[in-house]
């Protein structure tokens, strides 16, 4: 950025400070291709056997690829209702002339900060009442309604910055304001829409209390769910392969991380949680 | 669609009716459910009413109805189709049963040796002692441990007993005979007297404001300036550095500390040489456990900062850096006098957002140490959890966690109310520009 | 097609913006709204187009009543300051939109495409995005697509303000140029008299929502209502000062210079202030009436030099004059008026 200060004491800093993280990385990731004998923290012979949960189910957990499904169907489908949803009641507030526009747009921005945690208790009494507990539809559609205050205020995020030109050429071209959204607004937000999607599905990926508490059986299990309860239970400490179903887990974020890291920064500065 | 009127309304309606199913509702049942005493005991639907022993013990106790409960736990003979029913399904001798409902349907006896009594008149009686008791054993009857699914057939079976009641006592009868659960305001009155309340909430303030200042304002603060001095290569690794704890999903992410934490970890590994005894080093003691706590939440708070920071630094306009440093400013003074007037409203932003998000978290906590070493750790969002939802405390709290929520909730809307009128709200209300 | 405005009166909340105004634009002709910023120029454009809804009075296309017509059914076509062009689209399909929203075939789409692109010039850019295009070539993309399903009525909404200066002026001819090959009725909005006075057939001066003057552009030059239409026409501006009228002169108080009026004003307006309007063209050395004063400015704009004049009392007069003997910044110098093109302004700023 700028020439007049040495840049090195910087990077020395900071390194000392990130090193733990890096650490713990690396080591997630060999620990589970390696034997490391006890006392030390050296590997001294790699092994692929923390991966037999792969082909083996481990007694009194669901199958590994069951969890895997349950949780993509999760996320996936999460993602695919929170996107169609949002985009449009995103363009409603950003664009559209609407009875009582304040108010709808002044309780998203509350509910957008307001911490969805706290209501988890009446939510788990909601779904019980509706037969829904203990159900993949019912925790989808939690998460669905939890994660669209965020959703649709970064929808409209989004469209504020299309012009309003564009709206007004599309109506004096003879669109109706819904073929201006779907024919001329909605492909300029595409960039947007994916990036909302990757950070839904990611989110989705990683949800772990609501699943644990609204869908916690082992047919609807997500690998969230079956990590913790894996780790939890005394009997069979293994943190090798705690590890190992952890990189699994992990391996699809990582990918997208690297794959779309610029677009997920700049959602991640527009959101709020955590 | 050629009148688009209403088409914002339609557009509208589905996320309408998500977020009033799971989060409008939600709110307000909150409030609902902290005034009863639901919990897994009452269940969540109606209850019923069963003179059980508990409530007979009420009885006495609250309204002193001595004769009345030992009137109720009496038990009566009485014939009946019930009786004559399961006798059969007992495996009596039909022409005995028919014989004993052709005779005696109807009546009513004060112990089982009169039933056996009846029965041994009977033509087509059992030779056998022991099937006569069996028989008389159906017509067994006593208001007590039968569920009746109303008000009007508890009082119905009792009145059919024989047993005056008046007004207040049938009103006091219903009250201790209930299942199901009541509208109550004793989850506040516990919450105020327990000892435990205190604490949780010294936790909680602990928690949220070391949190904050340490790491989601503070360590953030010092990653966004010390990345906006180095070239954009180290700055971008760093940056996505700091994001990993962000994206990696919660459960792994305690689980690599535990990793470094646990007896054969990597801390006691490298510190065993130093003279430490291998220990869990995570749930040693409050002390550690606290440490633990606010480095694992803190370093996925810094991101969020860390990015909205260094964009707020980034929109500085260049010259300005160029032309403090000709005037020689040092890069104290830069950072002092450019940078950090223009994260004033940054930081507002991040401490109002993570003030609330951290009060109201208590995922890693959960991971990390559920609240231990012996409630050390335990914040107000976490006891709530425990309480209401969590099956190792026995039975689930369900009222009395939904009136521990509600204070959270309570205190989320306003602080969102609030933040809503400081970062104006005008300015998103702009009008459509096509009419 | 003829657009009238009759009493249109547009309001923004419990704000009246433009109140009872009546325009009409006859067939074929261009007409410019030109006006400052915030004068309601723009808003009467949008109102003619549909995009604000009308709060009184009526708009007429032709004989036809619009006014409660949508944007979408009032076959209008607009270009936008930033041409508005979408940009996922090529330039092909820029132009065809309107058409494809009306389900005409593939075919007759590419013909009519094909055939507009001739017309602004624009037949090798069609399988481009917008944002390949320069700012002049966008702005024929957007004629085009404007133009393509012959709109009653063209509106331009300050189209050359987002262009350079060589582009603008060869976008104007090109504007005018096209609107005079269609025959279109076209309206112009703009707070650039240049372009107002050079692309129209009349002019419709603003201010404050409403109409104050329109004309043809010369004589809107030569016949100001008011003094803001006099400043807001010419470049450089007219130069006012004011004095009192004494025995049949204009008296200048600072320097007592007595510039003779007609004898109609002198009468009417004898003993009272007015105000006077001399435009830098008819301020030269060789002119009638000498008035003396210092040279506070001077501008070379190549051909000619523009010199402000400051009197004793600090008003200024402005003149512009071709190359000559060297006059510099400070120099005392005793100019000419033509009185004869003085226009007198009363102290409301009306023409005398």
């Amino acid at each position: 950025m700028s020439g007049n200060y040495r840049k090195w004491p910087m990077i020395v800093f900071l390194s000392i400070l990130t090193g733990p993280i890096i650490l713990m990385y690396i080591y997630l990731f060999v620990d589970t291709v390696t034997n490391t004998p006890p006392g030390s923290m050296v590997p001294n012979e790699f092994t692929l056997e923390h991966w037999r949960f792969l082909t083996e189910t481990i007694p009194g957990r669901p199958s590994i690829w069951l969890a895997t499904w349950n949780t993509f169907v999760f996320a996936s489908v999460t993602t695919v209702i929170v996107l169609v949803v949002s985009s449009a009641a995103g363009y409603s507030l950003s664009r559209l002339q609407l009875p009582a526009r304040s108010f709808f747009l002044g309780s998203i921005m509350v509910l957008h900060a307001f911490p969805t945690v706290t209501l988890l208790i009446a939510i788990f009494l909601i779904l019980q009442m509706l037969g829904l507990y203990n159900s993949l539809s019912g925790v989808i559609l939690v998460k669905i309604s939890l994660e669209l205050p965020f959703g649709i205020w970064i929808m409209k995020g989004f469209y504020d910055t299309v012009s309003w030109e564009i709206e007004m050429a599309g109506i004096q071209d003879g669109a109706t304001r819904f073929q201006v959204w779907t024919k001329l607004v909605l492909p300029n937000v595409k960039p947007a829409i994916m990036a909302l999607g990757i950070f839904s599905f990611l989110a989705g990926w990683s949800e772990f209390i609501l699943p644990l508490v609204l869908a916690p059986d082992n047919k609807v299990q997500v690998l969230s769910v079956y990590l913790a309860a894996l780790i939890a239970d005394d009997n069979n400490f293994d943190m090798a392969l705690f590890k190992s179903v952890g990189v699994f887990y992990v391996l699809p974020v990582i990918i997208l991380f690297i794959f779309f890291q610029n677009k997920l920064m700049n959602i991640y500065s527009g959101g709020n949680k955590g | 669609m050629g009148n688009s009127k209403y088409l914002g309304l339609y557009l509208l309606a589905p996320a309408g009716v998500f977020v009033f199913l799971f989060f409008l509702a939600p709110v307000i049942l909150t409030a609902v459910f902290g005034f009863t005493n639901m919990s897994t005991a009452t269940g969540i639907s109606g209850g019923s009413y069963v003179a059980s022993q508990s409530s007979m013990l009420a009885l006495r106790d609250r309204y002193g109805l001595d004769d009345i409960s030992e009137q109720l736990t009496t038990v009566r003979y009485t014939i009946d189709e019930e009786g004559l029913a399961a006798a059969l399904e007992a495996g009596a001798d039909p022409a005995t049963v028919n014989e004993l409902g052709d005779t005696f349907l109807g009546q009513s006896y004060e112990t089982r040796r009169d039933v056996e009594r009846a029965i041994k008149t009977l033509n087509a009686r059992p030779s056998s002692v022991r099937a006569i008791k069996a028989i008389a054993g159906q017509f067994e009857r006593s208001v007590a441990n039968t569920r009746y699914e109303t008000e009007d057939e508890i009082l119905g079976a009792i009145a059919e007993f024989g047993i005056e009641l008046t007004e207040t006592e049938s009103a006091a009868i219903i009250d201790v005979t209930y299942t199901g659960w009541v509208f109550t305001t004793q989850n506040f009155k516990t919450m105020f007297s327990l000892p435990d309340t205190k604490k949780t909430m010294i936790n909680t303030l602990f928690y949220v404001f070391t949190t904050l200042i340490l790491f989601n304002v503070g360590f953030a603060l010092v990653l966004a300036i010390s990345t906006h001095y180095m070239d954009s290569g180290p700055a971008g690794f760093f940056r996505s550095v700091w994001l990993l704890p962000r994206i990696t999903p919660p459960v792994l992410y305690v689980l690599m500390w535990k990793w470094l934490a646990w007896d054969s970890g990597f801390l006691s590994v490298m510190l065993e040489p130093l003279g430490f005894e291998p220990r869990n080093w995570m749930l040693d003691s409050p002390t550690n456990a606290w440490t633990f706590i606010i480095l694992i939440n803190g370093m996925v708070g810094a991101s969020m900062g860390m990015l909205i920071f260094s964009s707020a630094i980034k929109a500085i306009p260049e010259a300005l850096f160029h032309a403090s440093e000709v005037d020689g400013a040092t890069r104290r003074q830069q950072i002092w006098h450019i940078i950090m007037p223009q994260l004033r409203w940054p930081i507002l932003f991040i401490t109002s957002y993570q003030t609330l998000s951290l009060l109201t978290s208590f995922e890693y906590i959960l991971l990390a140490t559920d609240g231990g070493p012996g409630g050390a750790t335990e914040v107000w969002a976490l006891t709530t959890y425990l309480k209401a939802l969590s099956n190792y405390g026995g039975a689930l709290q369900y009222g009395y966690g939904a009136a521990l929520s509600l204070v959270l909730v309570v205190i989320g809307i306003t602080l969102s109310l609030i933040y809503l009128k400081v970062f104006n709200f005008k300015d998103l209300t702009a009008k459509p520009k096509i009419e | 097609m003829r657009i009238l405005l009759d009493k249109f009166t547009k309001k923004f909340s419990d704000l009246t913006v433009i109140d009872e105004m009546d325009l009409e634009v006859r067939d074929g002709e261009m007409i410019a709204l030109l006006g400052g910023s915030g004068c309601g120029k723009s808003t009467t454009l949008f109102s003619i187009c549909g995009i604000h809804k009308v709060n009184g009075g009526r708009i007429l296309f032709g004989d036809k009543d619009v006014t409660n017509v949508t944007s979408q059914e009032r076959n209008v076509g607009v270009v936008f300051q930033s041409f508005a062009l979408y940009p996922h689209l090529t330039v092909e399909n820029n132009i065809g939109f309107p058409l494809k929203l009306r389900k005409e075939s593939k075919a007759e789409i590419k013909r009519k495409v094909d055939e507009i692109a001739e017309m602004v010039h624009i037949e090798p850019l069609l399988q481009r995005r917008p944002g390949e295009l320069s700012g002049g070539q966008q702005q024929r993309v957007a004629l085009a697509r404007a133009l393509i399903r012959r709109p009653d009525v063209l509106l331009l909404d300050e189209p050359l303000a987002n262009l350079d200066a060589t582009l603008r002026l060869e976008m104007r001819s090109e504007i005018r140029r096209i609107q005079q090959e269609t025959g279109i009725t076209a309206v112009l909005v703009t707070h650039d008299q240049v372009e107002a006075m050079s692309m129209c057939d009349r002019i419709a001066i603003m201010d404050a929502g409403k109409i104050i003057q329109i004309a043809k552009p010369r004589d809107m030059y030569e016949n100001p209502v008011s003094d803001y239409v006099a400043g807001f026409l010419g470049s450089p501006p007219i130069a006012f000062l004011t004095g009192q009228v004494q025995d049949g002169n204009f008296v200048e108080p600072s320097t007592g210079t007595k510039m003779p009026l007609s004898a109609e004003i002198a009468a009417s307006q004898s003993g009272r202030q007015v105000k006077v309007g001399i435009r830098p063209e008819y301020f030269q050395p060789d002119g009638a009436t000498k008035i003396a004063g210092t040279v506070s400015f001077m501008e070379s704009q190549g051909r000619e030099t523009l010199y402000n004049v400051t009197l004793p009392d600090g008003s200024i007069l402005r003149s512009i004059q071709g190359v000559h003997d060297p006059v510099h910044i400070g120099d005392r110098v005793e100019w000419g008026v033509d009185s004869a093109e003085m226009m007198v302004f009363d102290m409301n700023g009306l023409r005398l």
